[in-house]
């Protein structure tokens, strides 16, 4: 094998003569790769986020929760016997379940806590429905009542025998066990008792209970996570057991535990040992091998008809994981459709760059070739250069990526750095080839005729190529989507950079090409016609520029990088708007207004009366009370619902939803007193559970009898996306239950000033600080600064294109324009030719390109899975920012009368004469 | 006739400065007759060109003054020194000049578009002045489908367009073969005759020089008749 011979002085004369253009392609290579080197691992730190994020906000749906039933206290001989040692038995259940948890599991939950609780009792005192459970918390550090309440009145609650028959049996059929508890401060004064007293409770089945109180308590931590399992202990609770209702709560301590047993039937008393995710312990690649065990302990958990002390598990962790990981899933190929459209217009540019280069060296390479060297040789020489500079500039832009991000990714760095290095050689040699062949066109017309339909011919076949894989591109991300296929389950981040997903991601970057190779094919026939219009025109000007557009129209590399970074800029533009008008429809619908009032049950805040406090203040549209109660439990024909039950003002609600962007419902008009078929409601479901037109019954506690609902049409949303009923709270309360408003919405652009001072007792929510909170939520925050960064960096790309194209075009266009100005063209007019020579392509760029984007947004929106980031159960509809593509397109615009300017100033000092001088010009 | 249509004095120009400047003119002075055709012949690097270009009003002189058809030439801006070349003085050029993205009859019809002339006038006009450089049939022909001679022709066609007074040529035989080039000469000595123009053309050709009315001989930046 013949090597190619360098020739080392050649290499480094033609580098310095050309270190303009060559450090312009190193600093795209270097920004370029910067990005894509930057984002994979900045968007895998965000991905960790994200799954720790979800963990944490999980709440009990994190949980993971193990039951086991009690082994059976019956004496041999009837009766039941008192087990003293109860609460070692619960501490030896907590830890049975420790132990039996998958090590790797065990490491990503925090320490458990086990809970004993009793059934739902009634008060059987005061007019309101109250209900009453008993519980026992105790974690690592030992059981609640002893070490982390402060009795402020009473004692801890005792056992209700003197230990010397602490271990004593029990007849069955006895009256009620008595049973010690102690109360919060809130619960005493919610049911008026003082230590020594006795609570008034009954069973679902009216049996009574023996409950006495034996001391009050403060948390010394109410903030305490193991509160979270049962916060009736430390406040009432509203509507934990149907509309209307407050639930209370009585700790029990070691001591009262055996009691309680006794107090209720063998399997009534249940246990549990409920263990939070540690979110720190987690990350994006953890969160799928847990995913994995969470769901096979699910599955081998025992099944709850056996009758034995077997540990059964119950989680939604694993959903909690799986949701969070097609998010980051999603998030990762949308950042991978990004990156790919900032790969392609970087790639075009860095064409366009090396054939400027190529060009500029047409002489010097043809006198090399002159002088003996190989073609071989020239493309060796050049290749050199180019992958100098191209490695180089790669390992910048690496290591600056190392610098701003966690870690650095290869992948995406390789096709820049390989286009960089390939366009140089590539293109030189052709240009060397070319110039050193018989440039002269043949006479014979035949023959150039012939030559031009080659040429032709095979522009036409790399077209068709390119079109065919858009198509392609296109097709498969529309069938299969931009998330990886669900078999796979849930796959990390990244881990889809194989070329099964290359396709389709790559879908609007080819299309953005294919789309702009279609309207470069109208831009020559676009200037021929403008240049037959300027030639019978009068004006001298357009006829110039015209017949240099028209000339240059054929030349497609400088338009095809403006027109295709221009789309793809406005399509990131447009992803990013759309994603960004996602969060917002959402945080709508979440709050419900500009702001919502949630009461806190305990505070007892008359709600109605604060909602025409804030109607009144400045700025106020309106202000509306309702009763919301989630998980509401609504009977139809045959199924028991959990709606979120509404109740409200339906005229009022009707004239608040008027005054957001939500969408409007009709029906609410439909919403009035009772007729002879039971109380108008509106209904919305997502499983057909509940439709317009059903029979519905609102059940109602103790001794009251059900309130029927007719459901006489569509509910809107409220809150989100599950099930709703909403009533009208006149007519509810006509039907005789008591309507305690404990949500109040506001609209208006005084809102946040209105509720600003707060109430006591009442949560604020305010729908622009929900917002605010999900688009910095990691994952969204992360995503919507890639789309900004790619469409910031394509505008530079597209601008850059349009400097190198005029850079390139410029030489000719000036040596016309002299020859025009020997002719007496003044300068100023001449600046206006070379405008309106560079004005046609651009102009494409401008206004076709972005509209260009904004059709593939539409094309990509559904399939590239925008919902799943934005947290929306449907496709945000594709938000066109007009306000970003309208300074994209002037931006070109713009470019063109600094480009023009700078040309002229360049050339000013060039003398006419020496222009025209023999040889020159 | 007798009024000079050209009339050059005291000129100097110099290229660069310190050592390495290049004193392309010194204290040239001359006058050209109106419609007379006076050949400018020296070695190469005399100075032709760049006197040419400083009486065409495409170079500034360092020092001294051109007057063409009775408008000082050095005395003129960027815009007067355009509007003297639309009006007055034309120029043919050794290496054409053409503008190639257009037709031999565009070409010859941009001085009359740069004049605003009313597009029937200038297209009869066109047609007129390729008939008289005989390209009659290659009007629709762009420069790089022309023979050298034939391109040439058209730019001289143009150079008449606009009918000036003062047409300047600077060697526009040079790439041309000997029998092509006096063709061309014979033409520029045909539009003095026929059309009253003044013709100063810059030539190696000791045969061109027979046709002129006159020969400068210009020498290390200097005019001797
Ligand atoms: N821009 C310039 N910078 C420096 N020197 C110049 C420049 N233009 C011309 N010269 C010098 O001025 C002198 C005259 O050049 P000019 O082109 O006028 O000669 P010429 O007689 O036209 O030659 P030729 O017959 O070869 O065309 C030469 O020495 C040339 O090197
Ligand atoms: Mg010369």
């Amino acid at each position: 094998m013949i090597r190619p011979a360098l020739h080392r002085p050649s290499v480094r004369g033609r580098a310095r003569a050309d270190a303009g253009p060559l450090l312009l392609v190193a600093a795209v290579v270097a920004v370029v790769t910067l990005l894509a080197g930057a984002a994979p691992p900045l968007l895998r730190a965000t991905a960790d986020d994200a799954v720790r994020d979800a963990a944490r906000t999980a709440g009990r749906d994190g949980d993971v929760l193990a039951h086991a039933r009690w082994e059976y206290d019956d004496a041999p001989d009837g009766g039941r016997i008192r087990a003293p040692r109860l609460a070692e038995d619960v501490d030896d259940f907590r830890e049975r379940a420790t132990e039996a948890l998958d090590p790797g599991l065990r490491a990503v939950l925090r320490p458990p806590v086990a809970v004993v609780t009793s059934p739902t009792l009634k008060v059987t005192e005061g007019t309101a429905p109250r209900t009453f459970r008993l519980a026992y918390l105790v974690d690592g550090r030992g059981p609640h009542s002893q070490t982390r309440v402060t009795w402020v009145a009473g004692s801890p609650p005792a056992p209700s025998v003197p230990p010397e028959r602490e271990s004593l049996t029990v007849p069955y059929g006895g009256p009620p066990w008595p049973v010690q508890i102690g109360l919060s401060e809130v619960d005493a004064a919610e049911l008026g008792v003082r230590p020594g007293d006795r609570i008034p409770l009954v069973d679902e089945f009216r049996r009574a209970k023996d409950v006495q109180v034996s001391g009050v308590f403060r948390a010394e931590d109410s903030g305490d996570p193991t509160w979270r399992l049962a916060p009736w202990l430390l406040r009432p609770v509203a509507g934990a057991d149907g509309v209307g209702t407050t639930r209370l709560g009585g700790l029990l301590s070691p001591g009262s535990l055996p009691d309680a047993r006794l107090a209720f039937d063998q399997d009534e008393l249940d246990r549990a040992v409920r263990f939070s995710p540690e979110p720190g312990a987690l990350d994006s690649g953890t969160a799928e091998a847990v995913t994995g065990t969470l769901v096979t302990l699910k599955a081998t958990s025992g099944a709850s008809s056996v009758q034995d002390t077997s540990l059964k598990w119950e989680t939604q962790l694993d959903l909690v994981l799986r949701e969070v990981q097609t998010r980051v899933n999603a998030a990762s190929a949308q950042a991978s459709v990004l990156l790919a459209a900032v790969l392609t217009g970087a790639v075009l540019v860095l064409l366009l760059a090396a054939d400027l280069l190529a060009r500029r060296r047409t002489q010097p390479l043809a006198a090399a070739r002159q002088r003996g060297t190989g073609l071989p040789d020239l493309a060796a020489e050049l290749l050199v250069e180019s992958a100098a500079v191209a490695l180089v500039a790669a390992g910048v832009g690496l290591a600056l990526a190392r610098l701003v991000a966690p870690g650095v990714s290869w992948w995406w760095a390789v096709p820049v750095a390989l286009a960089a290095a390939a366009a140089g050689p590539g293109f030189g040699t052709l240009h060397a080839a070319r110039a050193t062949r018989d440039r002269r066109a043949p006479a014979n017309r035949a023959a150039r005729r012939w030559l031009a339909q080659t040429r032709q011919l095979r522009g036409a076949a790399v077209e068709v190529a390119v079109l065919v894989a858009a198509a392609a591109a296109l097709v498969a991300l529309h069938q299969r989507g931009i998330l990886p296929a669900p078999a796979g389950g849930a796959a990390g981040p990244w881990s889809t950079s194989d070329g099964e997903a290359a396709l389709p991601s790559s879908a609007p970057a080819l299309g953005a090409v294919a789309g702009a190779l279609a309207l470069l094919r109208l831009l020559p026939a676009g200037t021929r016609a403008a240049l037959r219009w300027a030639l019978r025109s009068r004006r001298p000007l357009a006829a110039f520029g015209a017949a240099r557009a028209a000339a240059t129209a054929s030349h497609a590399l400088p338009p095809l990088a403006m027109v295709a970074a221009a789309a793809l800029a406005a399509f990131a533009l447009t992803l990013g708007a759309t994603a960004d008008r996602g969060l917002a429809d959402g945080a709508w619908r979440t709050v419900g207004a500009d702001a919502r009032l949630d009461a806190n049950p305990a505070a007892g805040v008359d709600m109605r009366a604060l909602a025409g406090r804030v109607a009144a203040s400045p700025g106020v549209r309106q202000a509306v009370a309702a009763q919301v109660v989630d998980g509401a439990r609504v009977t139809t024909e045959s199924a028991l619902v959990t709606p979120r039950l509404v109740v409200v003002d339906a005229a009022a609600f009707r004239r608040l939803l008027a005054t957001t962007p939500l969408p409007d419902a009709p029906d609410l008009a439909r919403l009035g007193p009772a007729g002879p078929g039971g109380v108008p409601a509106l209904v919305r479901s997502g499983d057909g559970s509940l439709r317009p037109g059903m029979r519905l019954r609102l059940p109602r506690d103790g001794d009251a009898e059900a309130v029927p609902l007719t459901a006489v049409g569509t509910a809107p949303a409220v809150g989100g996306t599950g099930d709703v009923v909403v009533v009208d709270a006149a007519a509810l309360t006509a039907a005789g239950v008591p309507v305690v408003p404990n949500t109040v919405w506001v609209t208006g652009p005084g809102t946040a000033r209105a509720v600003a001072a707060g109430t006591d007792g009442v949560d604020t929510v305010l729908r622009a600080g929900v917002l605010h909170e999900r688009r910095g939520a990691p994952l969204t925050a992360g995503l919507l600064r890639l789309a900004w960064t790619s469409a910031a960096v394509l505008l530079a790309l597209g601008l850059l294109g349009l400097a190198l194209g005029a850079a390139e075009g410029a030489p000719e266009r000036w040596q016309t324009l002299s020859r025009l100005r020997t002719l007496g063209l003044r300068l100023r007019e001449a600046r206006w030719v070379a405008a309106g020579e560079l004005l046609p392509p651009v102009a494409v760029a401008a206004i076709g390109g972005p509209l260009l984007g904004v059709l593939l947004a539409y094309l990509t929106a559904g399939p590239l899975a925008l919902r799943v980031v934005v947290g929306a159960e449907g496709d945000p509809p594709v938000a066109v920012p007009w306000w970003g593509i309208a300074p994209l397109a002037a931006a070109f615009l713009a470019a063109v009368a600094v480009v023009v300017p700078v040309e002229a100033a360049v050339r000013r000092r060039r003398r006419l004469g020496e222009v025209l001088r023999a040889g020159a010009g | 006739m007798t009024a000079d249509l050209v009339s050059v004095r005291g000129v100097h120009r110099r290229f660069g400065s310190g050592p390495a400047s290049v004193h392309a003119l010194r204290d040239v002075s001359f006058d050209v007759a109106a419609g007379t055709m006076v050949a400018l012949v020296g070695r190469s690097g005399s100075g032709k060109t760049t006197l040419l270009n400083v009486v065409g009003g495409l170079d500034r002189p360092d020092e001294g003054t051109v007057v063409v058809d009775g408008t000082e030439v050095t005395a003129l801006d960027d815009d007067g020194l355009s509007d003297l070349r639309r009006s007055r003085v034309a120029y043919v050029f050794q290496t054409f000049g053409l503008i190639p993205v257009m037709t031999a009859a565009e070409n010859v019809g941009v001085p009359l578009r740069l004049a605003r002339v009313p597009t029937v006038e200038r297209e009869r006009r066109v047609e007129l002045l390729l008939d008289l450089v005989g390209l009659a049939d290659h009007a629709a022909q762009r420069p790089d489908e022309l023979s050298g001679g034939q391109q040439q022709r058209v730019a001289v066609a143009r150079a008449l367009a606009a009918s000036p007074r003062l047409l300047i040529a600077d060697e526009p035989t040079g790439q041309l073969d000997a029998e092509t080039g006096l063709s061309v000469m014979a033409l520029l000595r045909g539009v003095v005759e026929s059309e009253g123009v003044t013709v100063l053309v810059s030539t190696h050709d000791p045969v061109m020089m027979e046709l002129a009315d006159r020969v400068l001989r210009m020498h290390d930046g200097q005019v001797s008749c």
